[in-house]
């Protein structure tokens, strides 16, 4: 009997939108290393990933 | 007190809870000891008032003071609150299991938590100093130079290796499913504004804890100090 080790892999799709959050974050760490009041409050950061996130990428698609 | 993982500990507890669990009241219960005393332990300045605790350590963790929030007396209390208040159930528990990760979290500093509140004992593992005395930009300093980052970072990883819990699918299959809430949201907000409302708190946890060891070790270069009960170039609070 052979044994076959399975990994659970990211579908293209996935990589792709975690892609689009990790551009969001290196934007959201570079603001907010240089003022850093930015970093203090959970709804900034809840308003920044909604529009950086979804807001942005929903306008840009009906667009084009 | 930590930084990050009161953000990222309800994805971990969600990926073992499937549909028994809510994750909007998980994730308030996760941030509720510290929602109505973090603002006045670092203080703010209020026109010509400085509003700041006397003993920050003694406000935020102990009696007298709010420190019963950090116990599990209060998650129940409120958990049943909210269980009356809105006739759910499943809402009141997940508040209860946020809350006392958050109470079991902070008992890794050195002045821990009041865990069986009315009995005053703080449990605390001094893994890392509490430092929320020395104002914020030095507690934040001391934190992500200690083990309490490391903690954190524990979590961050988890997070990342259960990745399918951030996904669509399972936002789908699970999260909405598990609360009505998100339903009644969606008649007013569309669903991909949702899903990323849901992801919200791991990536500003994620981000944030990324862009505070870049601000203390890269732009300020505050020494790391990973003993136990470090950093030790803090003075770190007890109980």
């Amino acid at each position: 009997m052979r044994l076959r080790l399975s990994f659970d892999v990211p579908t293209r799709r996935d990589l792709r939108v975690f892609g689009g959050y990790c551009l969001a974050a290196a934007v959201y760490i570079a603001i907010g290393v240089t003022w850093i009041d930015f970093l203090f409050s959970f709804w900034v950061g809840l308003a920044y990933v909604v529009i950086t996130a979804w807001a942005v990428p929903t306008i840009v698609r009906r667009l084009v | 007190m930590s930084w990050a993982a009161h953000d990222l500990e309800p994805y971990a507890i969600q990926k073992h809870v499937g549909l028994k669990l809510a994750f909007v009241p998980l994730l308030i219960g996760s941030y509720s000891p510290d929602m109505m005393t973090k603002w006045f332990v670092y203080g703010i300045h209020l026109g010509p008032w400085d509003l700041k605790a006397s003993d920050p350590a003694q406000f935020h963790r102990g009696w007298p003071g709010f420190g019963f929030t950090h116990s599990f007396i209060y998650g129940v209390a409120v958990g049943l609150i909210i269980w009356k208040l809105f006739g759910s159930k499943l809402w009141g528990v997940s508040f209860i299991v946020g809350q006392a990760a958050h109470a079991i979290t902070d008992t890794g500093d050195t002045v821990g938590t009041m865990l069986l509140f009315p009995w005053t004992f703080h449990f605390h593992l001094d893994a890392w100093a509490y430092a929320g005395q020395t104002g914020r930009m030095t507690d934040a300093a001391a934190y992500f130079s200690g083990l309490g980052s490391m903690w954190d970072a524990v979590w961050i990883v988890y997070g990342l290796y259960s990745w399918r819990v951030l996904t669509s699918a399972y936002f789908d299959n699970y999260i909405f499913r598990a609360d009505a809430f998100w339903p009644w949201l969606n008649r007013a907000v569309p669903r991909g504004a949702l899903l990323t409302f849901y992801r919200a708190a791991f990536f500003y946890g994620t981000s944030r804890w990324i862009a505070w060891t870049v601000w203390a070790h890269v732009i300020h270069h505050y020494p790391y100090d990973l003993s136990w009960g470090g950093p030790h170039w803090v003075p770190a609070a007890h109980p």
